[in-house]
């Protein structure tokens, strides 16, 4: 997703990308549809041919909250119908 | 009655969709419908930016009696120059319209992701990828985005989850 939003923002086409970074088109496409995955240099390398870098530090890892997964979860097995007259019955009370 | 009070999210995506408008339910209802189990009193849009399907957003707008912050009525061509989205009261609610949201390159980067969701009422509204709203929110890093964001990224870990729920029977 990451190759995607960069080479969006930076209003590249996936040719275009592949001209600035050497990569194989096809390759970048197989990237942003997750079909395969680059190694963090390679990422680097085509972030920063879309003009961006990465920002690789260390943060605090918060697991799920197991309550929210629950209501997520239960939300999740709902349909799009059920879950928007949810919505808006949660909106009336 | 209060602004609040007259959300009707089916009467704002019945008129759009009467009118064949050409658009993506994006934004915190667009996350709703994707599962992410957030209350909100808007109906946000990507419209297509084709100058037929905007023509049909105008009536569509004009049916809904669309009009402005400052309660006058609006003029599409007019009030969306330089503008990157278009906030607007409507007899059914908010309707907030965005043509080119962060991150996207518009309509026709979100419809090839986005899936026509029945939401009941003969309503299949097309909806942004969860993908696409996490792409969207990640791009804003707004302080009151990081909740929402934090959602959409479990949604994306819970993937096969999601798609048993939009894929299950729906009666409409």
């Amino acid at each position: 997703m990451l190759i995607r939003q960069a080479r969006l923002r930076a209003r590249l086409s996936q040719a275009q990308l592949s001209e600035r970074s050497g990569k194989d088109r096809a390759q970048i496409a197989r990237w942003e549809r997750d079909v395969v995955t680059p190694s963090l240099e390679t990422l680097r390398d085509v972030l920063q041919a879309c003009g961006f870098d990465l920002d690789l530090q260390l943060v605090l890892y918060e697991p799920p909250d197991e309550r929210d997964d629950a209501r997520l979860r239960e939300e999740l097995a709902r349909t799009p119908q059920e879950r928007l007259r949810a919505m808006l019955e949660a909106r009336r009370t | 009655m209060a602004a609040d009070d007259r959300f009707d999210p089916y009467t704002l995506l019945a008129t759009l969709e009467r009118h064949l408008v050409a658009y993506v339910v994006i934004g915190a209802l667009g996350r709703v419908l994707q599962g992410s189990g957030e209350i909100t009193n808007g109906v946000d849009i990507c419209p297509s930016t084709h100058p037929e399907s905007m023509r049909r957003l105008g009536l569509a707008l004009t049916d809904l009696n669309a009009r402005r912050p400052n309660g006058k009525p609006v003029v599409l061509e007019r009030d969306l120059v330089g503008r990157p989205l278009l906030e607007l009261g409507t007899d059914a609610g908010e309707l907030k319209i965005v043509p080119e949201p962060p991150g996207t390159r518009g309509y026709d980067d979100l419809r090839r992701r986005a899936r026509h969701e029945p939401i009941g009422q003969g309503l299949r509204p097309q909806v942004a990828s969860v993908d696409d709203h996490a792409r969207m929110l990640s791009v804003l890093s707004r302080d009151e985005d990081r909740q929402p964001l934090r959602t959409v990224q479990r949604m994306i870990e819970l993937g096969p989850e999601i798609s048993r729920g939009l894929h299950r029977g729906i009666d409409i």
